[in-house]
Formats: structure tokens, C-alpha cells, sequence
């Protein structure tokens, strides 16, 4: 048989092995909840993160990373072949800090001074979907738990009628990059919307905002009665069978479900906005309504409590036609990004929000075929504002045409160590016992950027 | 033996919209043509046109270069800049003439230049300008190639290995279990005891049918069990593999496979309305038990098999679906580009579908890992490239018209034999020469259109006009193709057929179409190939590839299927990366298993049937799947299979056994499909046709909903307004309000609107439906949520393992869809049919949904859940609802979902 201490490492955190633990209910309301919030390991910068996540590798060049010898250089042999291409769009000094940002982004430019632009970002994978998934999880090769899902079991959460990781519109088939991995699944993501359609829900005046989250024909006291006797059922089963992740999943998910058939509606219902709030995200209309609602939503999920929401902002992959469609793929983006930038200014909580934004790599400083940039994952930019980071500020650098990172490499480990930091969390401390060994979302690397902390 | 090929080809041709190879000029230009080029054409491009579209200046405004021929024919982002003969295709022309495009800039050519390049175009475009072609040089040696062939296990052949030795004798069944524990003791790690007899049965069912037992048959097999387990398990397995829900359940993992999907996918999603016919041959295949490595062949070249009868040909044909019904970007402007894809598509389903390889990585660069060197990926390209494929719609009498959303039309292959649906649309003749009357006059409306904007200048108005004429003339045109001369429906099929003379591709740097270098002989990847294989000069060599991946001597195809198997019935496979067989896939677990299962299936005559009984007769098919604290620290992964994997239902398990169980299920298997119904059409929104249409059906629907119950409300009470359903206290009793009545009359209407709107926008989730999982339609990016909420595979990947996860959407959806409600209903009237004793009710119940009776821990809940619940719901429905409640916890409950 075992000891608890074996149990409590063998069957994971969830609040599933109480059923045969024989602890009642009682102290089971009382620390049964994995999603309660629980103290970090020193006083956090950040309390929650917006994640947008630019799905296909917008290029740095042409962004965020200035390079004008590669503009006097247009023309000429790169140094992995092709020719060398200068960005069709003008950079220029913003803000009282004077960083350099291209006309691609005039609006996130007007918040130049609260950005810390990391200008030398790397990772170790040049195609999408294993960047992907080393951007969210540390390694493409195996499954592991994503960085929301670290965050969530490290931090927990301040509104347990809300899933406490939500991923708004993720692409279809990437479950794996806001999975739980072995963390037990109530840790994982849960997905709002398929395929760039979260909006979708917002916009739906007689349906439902999420599907199925009213029953018909019972009321909310009839259905809690029912909930328990399905609970009991799901209980008398893990008692039986010891070791069951999967029944543990369940037993969460159900629990979570009832308390979002209440929260998750309200939530979705932005019709409380005002016409001003809608417009500052551009999410009254236009080529920006889309990702206008869904920055909108993901300001209301941490408002909420929810501490970890990502949102996908895809198709930025332009071997060709770059000049006509970076420059789309930015403008359905730029204001609603500075509109929750500024939004959460407003309220006052970008003081302790960190918002980032990335995408899987960069892209080359030579052409391909005229119009368009290949992957290029061993230089490019992301950036991160609010919550502890400086304002104004770059960090690293590129070689002079942007292909390397050359200086304070900034490697996805230390990105992910970076973050936990500012969320309060040491990347070497934040654990999970899996099978006789200790995994951490760094494995054995990631150093703290210290000089982006404000 | 008939060969039908030629025949057919000549019908084939008729249908035929778009041929994907741009039908340029041979390279033997006469003087004359050259010297118009030279001196009509030349100049004119190279004072209009190069300074913003060409490479020598730089510039590609638009992506548009034209100083060669290959890049003029290839365009720039709206589309082709010259279409050899096709004048309506040529952007360039209709940029000169001013029509949707304006070129040059500010300033009309004179008409005599314009004629000049009418007459240049529709002489066929001669073109002596050359592109120097460079010739890429593989950084993977022959060496190279010839070490991986030698030494990567997957690409050797693979040998029945010796049964290895064990300690402990007594527990194998068969040869698999031999290798099994031969690990096991390697690690001194024993198997767990063999489980229930329940459990047993629970699992076979479920794997072999993709069902639940009923009671009876749990009976049955218990005494049996207790008899002899070995006849009990292999008399179930006979009967089981026997039953037509066998190829229901398999055929569905096979369609995971091959990215099956009802629809095109992406920005514009057209309907695929006859891909139904590729799943009901997937299905019969497995029945039968087609010998697989003839159903590989069928599926990449029935088209070029001979054939006996109409009906056989017919099969084929449809089977080659599987290389037309991948994912498609239908409003991809440039046809070149759009040709690349579609054949990169097709190459990279066959290769990781039939071999577990990923050659498609190959189309931009060397595949370093696996030793694919790009000159591979152009040398498959050179197979494929040889034939049209067939998805869209026919084009009627009139031609095709494509609109500004769907740039990219297809066609469809007549199918030799009569079969059309029930539901076809059949026009007499009258309403046949209205059709084409209107069509006419449709095409009149559109050249005024045309001419009035020409005249106009108001662009915006021409554009909106522009659209509508098409999508009315496109839309007119569709129904007319369908159906013969008398307005009898037509029977097609999705699929592909060879082009007239098969060519070699040209190695593309980068994979980019502007980026020609050599020309790569047509052939296979080499590293798979352990003697080479020719092709006819005369052929595509698509057949031989068939024959080839469908040979006995291919070293992963056996494997890759084997493992499939191995996977489906075990919970995972000894090669987990079930697409990947490659060095950066995952090693095999059990590598002289997976040789001696690969070489069962060869030798078997390619029978899935009998794998699938080698297996479920083994020991360790039937182990049971309690937990070892020991074993989990030394294995977590239990890849070496300790116990049995716990595996989660998967969605149409879980679907088909809320049907089973409440006895609603309609084993017959639908017609067709509702994609079927609807016909070739754009999806949005969720619906299938015009969302417009749609609302406004809806609405027309919902308005007559109200104005019944409103009529309902109103009959019978001599003028007194009674609220809906009856008071408590009954009608008359209490005078009702004015402003009470209005709130009523709102709810009813915001009711029946809610209501009728969910049955409009999930028209595609099917909630009433009664049949078999594997029939409901499957539109890509609007999978019915009963298979999506449960991790049902993405309709546009190759899927070979499903993931299989615990969500909170999955209990919003037990809790409160319609269906589960429906269904918990049924479940509850059948218990209630059988016994009027609550106590034998939950019994009941217990065993139809679990397989068991209830544990004393599960009876003791049940009844405290009925005397706490009852009350609440006022015993009304005298109980009913109440079983109904209890039935739902059963459907709800971890136990329903989960094999152990």
C-alpha cells in the first residue's frame, strides 16, 4: 500500500485522489480546489498575463527591430544567399523614449513608451509548427504542459468560476500548445471558439454565448443535486481504481462547468461596453472588429480573475506578397492591440498586467521571390509591456541586417524563465513530480532577463 | 479484362472545367511568331510593363514580374497574366483594355497595340524568351541514401522474428504475448491478471463495433467465459467481425486517416456533395475485408485499374476521391500556385498516410533527416502532376462560371453506372428551358452590367453588379449541369484521371512556382525504394506507385497499417508517431512485434480482419487495467504494457451508445448525406447555402411557431387569455393582466425564435438524428459539435491518433445538449417500459449503461440522489422525470466514458 506522501506525488494535485483519502467534505471545500490561489515564491510584478500570439511569424524587420544597413545593403548578396531586401515600411523614433517602430504598427507605436522590445529572441525550431509549440511549451519534442498551464498550477486562480486559462480562437489541431501535458487537466487551457470565431459567440444576439451553457429543464438547485449524484458516481469510481488521471479530469470538469454556466455568459455579453470602449479597440467594425472583440474579451476575462489568456492572431507567414499582406495582417491588429493597452491603462491595471507579444520566430532579412521573407528563428523580436517591465526599453540586438541575435540573447527558455520571474515564480522551483522525476517548464536552462524589470 | 480508360477519358474530358498544367506552346515557335513577338510584343512590354513588373528593374508590383514567359503565365497575386488562348483569363489584356484592371496607369495603349495583343494571346501566346534554368545539386549523397536504406530499421524489410523465450510459460496465448512478456520480464515487470469478463466483452464490442453489449449478450458471454475464456472470447470476436458495424467502426478510423471531410475548407468552404460515396466504400471495404494492400492501390489509382464490370470500375473511381477531397484554398488566385498545392497535398496524404513518411518536407529543401533529397519530392511531383483532379461541380452547356470568392473551379467524373439519390433535383422540361432561358438572360444582364460601367466610370456599382451576375450565373449554371437532357439527375463522383501525355516536373527552388530549376525525372523517393522502379516513359507512373506502396515487398506499408491496428485495439501504438515511421518519428516500442504483426497481415492475404482477431484473442488483449505504484515509476508511459490502457470513449462511441442504450439507434445507413442534400454550395456561418436564406427561413419558420401556440392559447377558453401550459391553480381562476399577457407573448416568441434559430445555425450538429455517428456530415471547421466537444479529429489533418481529453465543454454538454437530454428521456421511458419497481429500474439501468449492476457504494448514492431530487421536481411526470435525471447521471458519469 502507500503512504499519503506517495499518493500526493504519484496521483497528481487534482483534488481527485480526496475521494478515497477519506477527507470530508468539509476540508475538501477547504483545500480541495486546485485553482485556488496560492502564494507565489516572491512578491509577484504580475498578477496575470495577455498573451497574443501572432500565429505564422510576423517579421522583425519590418516591425520592431530597426535595420537601416539593411536598407542601404537592399539589393545585395544576404549572407545565406538571396538578396537582401529592405522593409517597404518606414521606422521612425516614438514616443519620449525614441524606440524605433515601422509604420506598420503607428498605433502600438503611440504606446511605445510603455513597451520592453526584445530585439533578440531565438528558438531552436525554423518551421511552425514545432516553433509553435516550443513558444508555448519549451520543446517540440515531446508533450509537455504549456506555459499557461504552469502558470495556472503555480499561481491558481482568483475566479474559480472561470477556467483560469482560456485560449480564445487557438488554431485548429495546436491543442497541444495550451494543453495540461501531465499536469492534471484542470490546469490546462480551455479553448473559446475554433478557428478565429470566439467572435463569433460575442456577436450571437438569440444564441448561445458558449454552446450548451443553460439546461432547459432544470433549475440550478435541481441540477446541483443531480451534479453531486454524478459526482458520487465518479468518486466511487476512482475509489475502486486508485491511479485514474482521466476520471480525475472529469470529476474537475464538471465542477468547473456549473460555476461557468453562471459566469461564462455575463462574461461573454459585451453589450455593457460603451461605443467609446468599442471603438478604442476597434471592435465596433471594420477590418478590426474581429480581434478588436476578442482583445476586448480577453480584458474582461482578467478582469474577471482569469489569470492566463492568450489570444492567436494567425496567418502572418509571407513568403509572398509581404508587402500587401503584413500590412493587412497589421492593420486587423494594431488598434485593438493599443486599445487594450491603453484600456487597461485606464483602469489601472497594466500596473500589474503583462501583456506579450510574439510570434513563433521572425522572418529573413532577404527576399524570397521578390515580395515576400522566409522563417528565420535565430533572431526576431517580441515585446511585453505592463506588469513589471520597463517602458521604452530594448533589449539585445540583432547582427546588422537582423538574421542573428547577437547580443543579450534572449533564447525561449529564458523568455519563459523571464516571465514565471514577473508572475512571482522561480523557473528552477516551479515543479511537478511526473514519474520519478521533477519537470520544470525550462528543463535545465532559462536565466531571468534582469534588465527589463522595472 | 476490359481497359476503360480511353473511353472514359474521352467522357472525362467533356466534364472537364480545369486542367491544372498550363496548356502552353510547345517551345517550336515558326518565324512568324517569333517575329510578331518580337516586334508587336516585346517593345510594348518593355516600355509599358517592365519598370514595375519585372526582375531586371526590381520591382513586382502586385507580385506580378513579366520578363520571361514562365512568370508571365504564373502572374502575380490576382491571377495569370497571360492564359495562352484564353483571353477572358488573361489579366493582362484585361488590364489593357481597361476592364477590371487599369494598365498602364492613367493612360489607355492605342487600340492597334491592344489588338495586337488579342491577336498574341489568342494565336497561343508565342514566346521565345527563355529562362536560364538552374540546376540544384543535392546536399544528400547517394551514400547517403544507401546507409539509411541499409540501416534504418523502417526501411528494411521486415522478417518474421524467432518468438522469444519467457520465464513464465503458462501465460502467453499466442505468439504476440511472447514478445510482450519476453519485455516485461526484461524489466522484472509482470503483466496484471486478466480482467472481468464484462470488461473483456465491454472492450470488444466497443473495438470491434464501436458499441456497447447489450445485457443479453453480457449473459451469454459470462457463461461462456466461465466455460472456456479462449472459445468465449474468439466466438464473440467471429460474430462481431461478422456484423456490418464492424466496417462502421473501422472505416471511421480510416477516414481519420485520410482527412475525410464533406467540404473544402479554409476562407471559402465549398461542399464536397459527393464525398459520401468515398466513406460508404471506406465502410463496405472493411466489411469485406478487402485485402488492404488492393484497397491502397484502389484508393491512389482505381482510375487506371482494369476492371470486369461497370460496377467495379465505378468503385475505383470512387476511391480515388481519397486523393480529391483534401483541403482546398478555392479563392487562391493564381492557378499555378493553386496546381503546386493540390499536387503537394496529394503527395503528402499518400506518403503519410500509406508509408508513414513525410516526403512533402521535401518540397522546399532536403529532407536531411530521412535522406529525401528535393529532387525526390519533384520526381513524385512528376507522378502526380500527370492528372486532373475532380471536386467542384460539372460546368452546364453554358461552361463553367467561377465568382469572385471561388476562383478556382473543378469539375466532377460522370460515374459509369446509375445511382442517384432520392433526393436529386429532376426538372421537366418546361422548367429545364426556364432554367435556361433565365441563364441566358442572366449573361445578357451581366454584358449590359459590364458595358453601362465602362460607360458609367462608377466602379463600385459595376464590382457589386459584377458579383451578383456571376454568383446568379454560377448558381444557374450548377443546377443545369446536374442533370441530363431530359432533367434526370447525373450520378458522379469526386476523384482524379490522367492527363493525355505524362511530363516530368521542374524542381522548384524553395518549392517557390516562379523559382524553376531542372527537370526531375518522375520516380519515387529512393531511400524507400530498395530496388529501383521504372517508369513507362508513356505513363505517369501513378499505377506503378499503386502497386508499388501495395506491394508485398514495401517495408513500411504493412508495418504502418499493422501498427494502426495495433493501436486501435491496445489504446496505443508501438510506433506511437503513427504518421511518422521516419528518424524523427518515435522508435518502435516492441520492434520484433510490429515485424511479426507486419509480416501476419502480408502473409494473411492483407486480411484487417484476421489481424484484428490475432489480436483480441491474445492474453494481453484481455489484462486488466489496475494501477502498480512500481511499474508506473519504472514505466509511466506504460509502453510496455503492464496493464491495459483506461482509454476514453471516443465521440461516436459515446453518441452511439446514448442511442443504443436508449434504444433509439436506426442501424440502417442514411443516403447519402445532408451535405449531399444541399448540393454544391458555400458553407458560412454553419449553415449550408446562404446564411440570408437561411435566417430568413428561420424566421418564417419561428413566426409560424407563434402564431400556432398563440392560436393554441387563445382557442377553447371563450375568449379568456390563458397563460401557456395552465396555471397551478388552473384556468379562469385568476384574471390575467395586460402587461402579463404582452411579457407571455414575448417569452413564447423569444422561445420558439432561440429554438428555431439553433436549429438553423446548427443545422450541421444534427440533434434529432438517430443513425450511426459515422454518417453525420462532416464540413470542415463545422464538425458536429457531438463529435467535436468529445476531440474528434480534425477534418482537415491526417489523423492518426485522436487526442482524448477532459474538458469543461465536454460537461456543459452532457449536462444541458438537447440530444443528451432526448436521449436521457428515451433511456428513462425503456427503463420505465421494462419494470414499474424503482429499485429494479436502477438496476436496470446500471446494466444497460455500465455493463454491471450497480456497486452497494453506486446504489446507496442512486437512492439518495432519488430522495433528495424527487421532491424538487414536484413528482411530477409521475417519476419520470426524475429516471430521466438518474439516467442523464449515468450518460454524464466517468464510467460510461471510459474502457477499462
Amino acid at each position: 500500500m502507500y503512504s499519503r506522501r506517495q499518493l500526493l506525488q504519484s496521483v497528481s494535485a487534482g483534488f481527485g485522489y480526496l475521494a478515497f483519502a477519506g477527507i470530508t467534505a468539509a476540508e475538501e471545500q477547504a483545500i480541495a480546489n486546485p485553482l485556488a490561489p496560492k502564494a507565489p515564491h516572491f512578491p509577484a510584478r504580475a498578477k496575470r498575463v495577455i498573451f497574443l500570439c501572432m500565429q505564422g511569424g510576423p517579421s522583425h524587420v519590418d516591425t520592431f527591430d530597426y535595420k537601416p544597413q539593411l536598407t542601404k545593403d537592399h539589393g545585395k548578396r544576404g549572407k545565406y544567399g538571396g538578396s537582401l531586401l529592405k522593409s517597404p515600411w518606414a521606422f521612425r523614433q516614438r514616443g519620449e523614449s525614441g524606440l524605433w517602430i515601422s509604420d506598420l504598427f503607428p498605433e502600438v507605436a503611440g504606446q511605445a513608451d510603455e513597451l520592453t522590445l526584445i530585439r533578440s529572441m531565438q528558438c531552436d525550431q525554423p518551421v511552425h509548427p514545432g516553433a509553435m509549440t516550443q513558444m508555448h511549451t519549451g520543446t517540440a519534442q515531446f508533450i509537455r504542459p504549456s506555459l499557461g498551464a504552469w502558470t495556472l498550477y503555480g499561481l491558481g486562480t482568483e475566479n474559480d468560476s472561470l477556467p483560469g486559462f482560456v485560449s480564445l480562437s487557438p488554431p485548429s489541431g495546436s491543442s497541444r500548445n495550451y494543453g495540461s501535458s501531465f499536469l492534471p487537466a484542470i490546469y490546462g487551457g480551455a479553448k473559446i471558439g475554433r478557428g478565429g470565431r470566439a467572435a463569433r459567440f460575442a456577436r450571437s444576439p438569440i444564441g448561445e454565448s458558449v454552446p450548451d451553457i443553460k439546461n432547459s429543464k432544470l433549475s440550478k438547485a435541481q441540477q446541483r443535486k443531480q451534479l453531486n449524484y454524478i459526482q458520487s458516481l465518479n468518486k466511487e469510481k476512482l475509489r475502486r481504481e486508485r491511479h485514474q488521471p482521466g476520471v480525475e479530469g472529469v470529476i474537475e470538469s464538471y465542477e468547473l462547468a456549473f460555476r461557468m454556466q453562471d459566469a461564462m455568459p455575463e462574461l461573454m455579453d459585451t453589450s455593457n461596453e460603451t461605443q467609446q470602449t468599442l471603438a478604442l479597440y476597434g471592435a465596433d467594425g471594420g477590418s478590426t472588429e474581429n480581434f478588436g472583440k476578442q482583445c476586448l474579451l480577453a480584458r474582461r476575462f482578467v478582469e474577471a480573475g482569469v489569470r492566463f489568456v492568450e489570444v492567436t492572431h494567425g496567418n502572418w507567414d509571407q513568403h509572398v506578397n509581404l508587402s500587401t499582406d503584413h500590412q493587412a495582417r497589421a492593420e486587423a491588429c494594431d488598434k485593438p492591440i493599443a486599445g487594450l493597452l491603453q484600456d487597461l491603462k485606464q483602469r489601472d491595471m497594466l500596473k500589474d498586467t503583462l501583456v506579450i507579444w510574439g510570434g513563433e520566430f521572425g522572418r529573413t532579412p532577404a527576399a524570397q521571390g521578390g515580395d515576400g521573407r522566409n522563417h528565420n528563428n535565430k533572431g526576431y523580436t517580441t515585446w511585453m509591456a505592463g506588469g513589471g517591465v520597463k517602458g521604452g526599453f530594448s533589449y539585445g540586438a540583432t547582427d546588422e541586417h537582423g538574421y542573428e541575435a547577437v547580443e543579450d540573447k534572449c533564447h525561449i527558455h529564458d523568455w519563459h524563465a523571464t516571465i514565471l520571474h514577473l508572475l512571482g515564480l522561480d523557473h528552477e522551483q516551479l515543479t511537478y513530480r511526473y514519474a520519478g522525476r521533477d519537470f520544470r517548464l525550462t528543463d535545465v536552462h532559462g536565466d531571468v532577463m534582469t534588465d527589463i524589470l522595472a | 479484362m476490359t481497359f476503360r480508360r480511353s473511353t472514359f477519358y474521352q467522357v472525362a474530358l467533356i466534364f472537364s472545367a480545369a486542367i491544372f498544367t498550363v496548356s502552353s506552346r510547345g517551345d517550336q515557335l515558326t518565324p512568324d511568331e517569333v517575329k510578331f513577338f518580337e516586334a508587336k510584343i516585346r517593345p510594348v512590354l518593355i516600355r509599358e510593363c517592365y519598370g514595375c513588373h519585372s526582375n531586371k528593374s526590381g520591382n513586382a508590383r502586385g507580385g506580378l514580374r513579366l520578363d520571361t514567359k514562365e512568370l508571365t503565365h504564373i502572374g502575380g497575386s490576382s491571377g495569370a497574366a497571360v492564359v495562352p488562348g484564353d483571353l477572358e483569363e488573361s489579366l493582362l489584356y484585361n488590364a489593357i483594355v481597361h476592364e477590371d484592371f487599369v494598365m498602364p496607369p492613367k493612360r489607355k495603349l492605342s487600340q492597334e497595340v491592344i489588338d495586337d495583343f488579342r491577336r498574341w494571346i489568342e494565336m497561343g501566346a508565342p514566346d521565345p524568351r527563355v529562362t536560364e534554368i538552374a540546376e540544384i545539386r543535392s546536399s544528400i549523397t547517394d551514400e547517403d541514401i544507401g546507409s539509411a536504406r541499409e540501416n534504418f530499421w523502417a526501411y528494411k524489410h521486415p522478417v518474421d522474428p524467432q518468438s522469444p523465450s519467457v520465464e513464465h510459460s503458462a501465460w502467453p496465448k499466442g505468439k504476440i504475448d511472447h514478445f510482450i512478456l519476453a519485455k516485461l520480464e526484461a524489466s522484472s515487470l509482470e503483466p496484471a491478471g486478466d480482467a472481468e469478463a464484462y470488461k473483456v466483452l465491454r472492450r470488444l464490442c466497443f473495438d470491434l463495433v464501436g458499441l456497447p453489449p447489450t445485457p443479453e449478450q453480457i449473459d451469454y458471454f459470462r457463461k461462456k467465459w466461465d466455460e472456456d475464456p479462449d472459445q468465449a472470447i474468439a466466438l464473440v470476436v467471429d460474430r462481431l467481425l461478422e456484423k456490418d458495424q464492424f466496417g462502421e467502426r473501422w472505416g471511421r478510423h480510416w477516414l481519420d486517416v485520410v482527412r475525410y471531410a464533406e467540404s473544402t475548407g479554409r476562407e471559402v468552404n465549398m461542399t464536397y456533395p459527393h464525398a459520401w460515396r468515398y466513406r460508404d466504400y471506406v465502410i463496405d471495404s472493411f466489411n469485406d475485408d478487402k485485402p488492404f494492400n488492393e484497397f491502397v492501390q484502389e484508393q491512389i489509382a482505381g482510375d487506371l485499374m482494369p476492371v470486369e464490370s461497370d460496377e467495379e470500375w465505378a468503385e475505383h473511381l470512387v476511391a480515388t476521391t481519397f486523393l480529391a477531397m483534401g483541403p482546398k484554398n478555392v479563392n487562391e488566385q493564381n492557378r499555378v500556385q493553386f496546381a503546386a498545392d493540390v499536387a503537394d497535398e496529394q503527395i503528402d496524404a499518400t506518403t503519410r498516410v500509406f508509408l508513414g513518411a513525410s516526403v512533402a518536407c521535401a518540397r522546399c529543401h532536403d529532407h536531411k533527416f530521412d535522406a529525401i533529397p528535393q529532387t525526390d519530392y519533384y520526381a513524385l511531383a512528376g507522378v502526380f502532376r500527370n492528372m486532373t483532379t475532380y471536386f467542384g461541380n460539372p460546368p452546364s452547356e453554358f461552361g463553367a462560371f467561377s465568382t469572385a470568392q471561388r476562383k478556382r473551379d473543378s469539375s466532377l467524373i460522370l460515374l459509369p453506372i446509375d445511382d442517384p439519390n432520392p433526393f436529386d433535383k429532376r426538372y421537366s422540361q418546361t422548367e429545364l428551358a426556364n432554367l435556361r432561358q433565365e441563364l441566358i438572360d442572366t449573361q445578357r444582364n451581366a454584358a449590359e452590367v459590364r458595358r453601362q460601367a465602362r460607360e458609367s466610370g462608377n466602379q463600385q456599382d459595376a464590382i457589386r453588379n459584377r458579383i451578383r451576375t456571376a454568383n446568379q450565373l454560377s448558381e444557374l449554371s450548377g443546377k443545369l449541369a446536374v442533370v441530363d437532357q431530359n432533367g434526370n439527375p447525373r450520378s458522379y463522383c469526386m476523384g482524379v484521371q490522367e492527363t493525355s501525355a505524362p511530363a516530368n516536373a521542374k524542381l522548384l527552388v524553395r518549392g517557390e512556382i516562379d523559382q524553376a530549376a531542372q527537370v526531375v525525372e518522375r520516380g519515387f523517393p529512393q531511400v524507400l525504394c530498395s530496388t529501383p522502379v521504372k517508369i513507362d516513359p508513356d505513363k505517369s507512373g501513378r499505377l506503378e506507385l499503386a502497386r508499388w506502396i501495395g506491394s508485398d515487398q514495401n517495408p513500411l506499408t504493412a508495418r504502418v497499417m499493422a501498427n494502426r491496428v495495433w493501436q486501435h485495439m491496445i489504446g496505443a501504438g508501438i510506433v506511437t508517431s503513427t504518421e511518422n515511421f521516419g528518424v524523427t518519428g518515435q522508435a518502435p516500442s516492441h520492434p520484433q512485434l510490429l515485424d511479426y504483426l507486419a509480416v501476419r497481415l502480408v502473409n494473411s492475404g492483407w486480411s484487417i480482419k484476421r489481424l484484428v482477431r490475432e489480436i483480441a484473442t491474445s492474453r494481453v488483449y484481455r489484462i486488466k487495467s489496475t494501477f502498480n505504484e512500481r511499474h508506473h515509476e519504472y514505466d509511466p508511459d506504460n509502453a510496455l504494457i503492464w496493464r491495459a490502457n483506461p482509454r476514453r470513449l471516443d465521440a461516436e462511441s459515446i453518441r452511439d451508445s446514448m442511442l443504443v442504450i436508449s434504444g433509439e439507434i436506426d442501424f440502417d445507413r442514411p443516403r447519402g448525406s445532408e451535405v449531399a442534400k444541399a448540393g454544391y454550395t458555400r458553407v458560412q456561418g454553419g449553415v449550408l447555402g446562404n446564411p440570408r436564406d437561411a435566417a430568413k427561413k428561420a424566421m418564417e419558420m419561428a413566426g409560424e411557431k407563434v402564431r400556432q401556440q398563440m392560436r393554441e392559447r387563445f382557442a377553447g377558453g371563450r375568449g379568456t387569455r390563458r397563460p401557456i401550459g395552465g396555471s397551478r391553480f388552473g384556468p379562469g381562476r385568476r384574471s390575467v393582466g395586460r402587461g402579463q399577457v404582452d411579457r407571455q407573448t414575448r417569452s413564447v416568441i423569444e422561445t420558439s425564435m432561440r429554438e428555431v434559430a439553433r436549429k438553423v445555425t446548427n443545422q450541421l450538429d444534427m440533434e434529432d438524428a438517430k443513425f450511426r455517428s459515422v454518417y453525420l456530415p462532416i464540413v470542415r471547421d463545422e464538425e458536429p459539435r457531438s463529435l467535436e466537444v468529445f476531440d474528434f479529429a480534425d477534418a482537415s489533418a491526417i489523423t492518426g491518433t485522436r487526442e482524448s481529453s477532459n474538458t469543461a465543454n465536454q460537461a456543459l454538454y452532457m449536462m444541458n445538449n438537447p440530444f443528451v437530454i432526448q436521449q436521457s428521456q428515451a433511456f428513462a421511458r425503456r427503463v420505465a417500459r421494462d419494470s414499474a419497481r424503482v429499485k429494479d429500474q436502477v438496476e436496470y439501468a446500471f446494466i444497460l449503461a455500465y455493463g454491471r449492476p450497480p456497486t452497494s457504494g453506486e446504489r446507496s448514492a442512486t437512492a439518495a440522489f432519488v430522495h433528495g431530487f424527487a421532491p424538487s421536481m414536484g413528482y411530477r411526470n409521475g417519476g419520470g422525470e426524475v429516471l430521466s435525471a438518474l439516467c442523464q447521471s449515468l450518460f454524464a458519469s466517468a464510467e460510461f466514458r471510459f474502457v477499462d
